[in-house]
């Protein structure tokens, strides 16, 4: 997930430079690996704004690491935009002025599975997610959601990060037998998991609904994945013009299409940009101003910060795993569209 | 599922990860054993042998060249080491391996980075691999079973060498007593070596192996090192056959654990690692240094 935000910085610190950088200055990209670790990610945060003079961050992978560096942004007088960072508490318990949420939140894609899955005629769920903030956050709100929408869960499973051999896991799933299994997990953690259950045929048993369906995780499924459903944040495939150009511009970059975290940044990157513009200056407290309530054209089409949380309203979509002349991999194919207002919840609200 | 079906399914699951298991941390005992040398890097030449392997077959478009491949790059690149640098330190306090391995360990995860780049990698299985075995009305994937067969000659065949072969004779008796057996007239540093680059090939063969369940990932060595640490201290410092059990034992307690307490599944493991520590300090099957 790292290396797809890095490649996409520089492809935005290139283009945007080679149009003379954002009101004539130009922009420059400091990297840093965190590791995943909160303790780290606070560390090298913190040398990078005391030392460096940084004042804009972006790209945290982890929830546990944004919501670790969210409470020190006022004093260092930072902003932090989150372009991956799903859980729901980041705009509402752990809300600070000084941190905006430009991708879509857990709670935003929890509830759009659900909404999808209300019309299904499918009643008992099973729920598998990643043991930190963002997959008990998903992992909570999908149940209380299903259960509202009187279905039935028949049991729940949290992994710990980094496990490796998930054959006990797929037990207990085929233990509960479950309709749908619904999965909150990310990065490598949920390619092998997807990649066993795979192997176990899970399947042909049960509907797999996946709370990010993504190229990263799909892709080593090959045309095994076809079939899988799940929320697609972004897609290469949206027809908007700021899309259509950007993808032309990954191509043209790296000759292969941008995968979800590519979108995800670009678009925060479309928001900063956009703040910088308005406030004609970098720095926090300006941008902040000027990012409340801003409305950007961006690849998913018209999206709006809401100033009251600084959540970012945006359509969610449901697709599915499947082949495209085009790619020489299975690719996310967008079947249903729930706009912001249908699965956005209320301001600085968990579920 | 019936219980006993549930069982069965967990005991195969066992074997399949006891043997991925055992092939990381038979490199790791047999390097100690003879050598007295924790070598740190092992996760690193775990990731850097799948990688190679990885290349290897996607470069032949056959996974057998990839299982091949795997041990021997890691095995070559033990040996480089070996011959070049800790040769230099085997006269030195024992603390000076761990600083080296370490160091090492941190070059080759960076040199992995820099040849294969960030991204995750993956191996195509041969068809009859991608396919179930029906037990117990339940579908076992066909590779695990293939883990289960492979481990077991793999781990049998190194018992061979080791305990019936004159090979083996000598690597016994130089880590029972290194200057005994040199004043006998045997080549002590070449035994050394060849030890070090097969307990390198063995991380090189294990990370090889994993790529199909897992996938190739930066960073998948550190995750895997820390489940072969436990194992050698269960097992014992240096015990072929420590090892062996060793890694039977944590995967049987992370595999049924996980399904029965799945939140105290990796405790239940450490429990084990703790009570085999007050109990029998040099573990199961090792010597009390």
């Amino acid at each position: 997930m790292g290396a797809q935000i890095q490649r996409t910085c520089r492809l935005f610190e290139k283009i945007t430079n080679a149009k003379g950088g954002i009101s004539g200055r130009p922009i420059q990209f400091i990297y840093e690996d965190t590791q995943g670790d909160p303790a780290a990610c606070v560390r090298k945060t913190t040398e990078l704004v005391e030392k460096r003079g940084v004042s804009l961050i972006t790209g945290i992978i982890s929830s546990g690491e944004s919501l670790a560096v969210m409470p020190r942004l006022g004093e260092w007088n930072a902003l932090y935009l989150a372009s991956i960072a799903g859980v729901g508490s980041l705009t509402s318990t752990h809300f600070v002025p000084n941190a905006f949420r430009t991708c879509t939140s857990g709670p935003m894609r929890a509830r759009t599975i659900a909404e999808w899955l209300a019309k299904s005629p499918k009643r008992k769920f099973f729920t598998i997610a990643q043991d930190y903030a963002w997959g008990k956050n998903s992992l909570a709100t999908f149940e209380k959601l299903i259960t509202d929408l009187k279905k039935e869960t028949v049991g729940n499973v949290l992994t710990p990060l980094g496990t490796k051999d998930y054959s006990s896991y797929i037990s207990r799933i085929r233990e509960a037998r479950p309709d749908v299994l619904y999965v909150a997990m990310s990065g490598d953690d949920a390619t092998a998991f997807l990649k066993q259950a795979g192997q176990y045929r899970l399947s042909d048993r049960m509907q797999i609904v996946t709370e990010v369906l993504d190229l990263l995780n799909t892709k080593p499924l090959g045309n095994a994945g076809i079939g899988l459903h799940g929320i697609s944040q972004y897609n290469y495939a949206y027809d908007t013009p700021a899309n259509v150009e950007f993808v032309r511009a990954f191509r043209a970059e790296y000759n292969d299409i941008p995968d979800t975290w590519d979108g995800e940044a670009w678009q925060c990157l479309e928001f900063l940009a956009h703040g910088i513009r308005v406030a004609k200056s970098s720095d926090a407290s300006a941008v902040r101003a000027a990012l409340e309530g801003a409305e950007i054209d961006s690849v998913k089409g018209r999206v709006k910060m809401r100033a009251c949380d600084h959540q970012a309203e945006q359509p969610v979509f449901v697709a599915r795993l499947d082949k495209d002349p085009n790619v020489p991999y299975p690719t996310a194919k967008i079947i249903a569209t729930y706009q912001s207002d249908a699965v956005i919840p209320g301001c600085r609200k968990d579920i | 599922m019936g219980s006993w079906q549930v069982w069965l399914n967990l005991a195969l699951n066992t074997l399949a990860m006891a043997s991925l298991l055992a092939m990381l941390t038979i490199g790791l005992t047999l390097i100690f054993g003879i050598m007295r040398i924790m070598n740190f890097a092992h996760g690193a030449l775990y990731m850097f042998g799948a990688y190679a392997g990885i290349s290897a077959a996607h470069f032949f478009e056959n996974f057998w060249v990839g299982l091949v491949a795997a041990p021997l790059v890691a095995g070559l690149i033990g040996s480089v080491f070996e011959l070049s640098l800790l040769r230099r330190l085997y006269k030195r306090d024992p603390s000076s391996f761990l600083l080296i391995t370490f160091g090492w360990a941190l070059a080759l995860s960076e040199l992995t980075r820099l040849i294969w780049g960030s991204n995750t990698r993956d191996v195509q299985l041969p068809e009859f691999l991608t396919g179930v075995l029906w037990v117990a009305d339940e579908p076992f994937p066909m590779y695990r079973a293939f883990l289960i067969v492979f481990g077991a000659v793999a781990l049998l065949s190194l018992a061979f060498i080791i305990l019936r072969s004159r090979l083996g004779l000598l690597i016994r008796a130089i880590s029972q007593n290194a200057e005994m057996t040199h004043a006998l007239g045997v080549d002590v540093g070449v035994i050394r070596s060849l030890t070090f680059a097969v307990g390198c090939g063995f991380a090189g063969l294990g990370g090889y192996l994993a790529v199909p369940l897992i996938t190739g990932y930066i960073g998948m060595g550190s995750a895997a090192i820390i489940d072969s640490f436990v194992i050698v201290m269960i097992g014992g410092m240096g015990s072929f056959i420590g090892s062996a059990v060793g890694s039977l034992l944590v995967a049987g307690t992370q595999t049924f654990g996980n399904f029965y307490f799945p939140d105290f599944a990796l405790v239940i493991t450490y429990i084990l690692m703790i009570c085999v520590l007050l109990f029998r300090p040099g573990g199961l099957f090792g010597e009390q240094e």
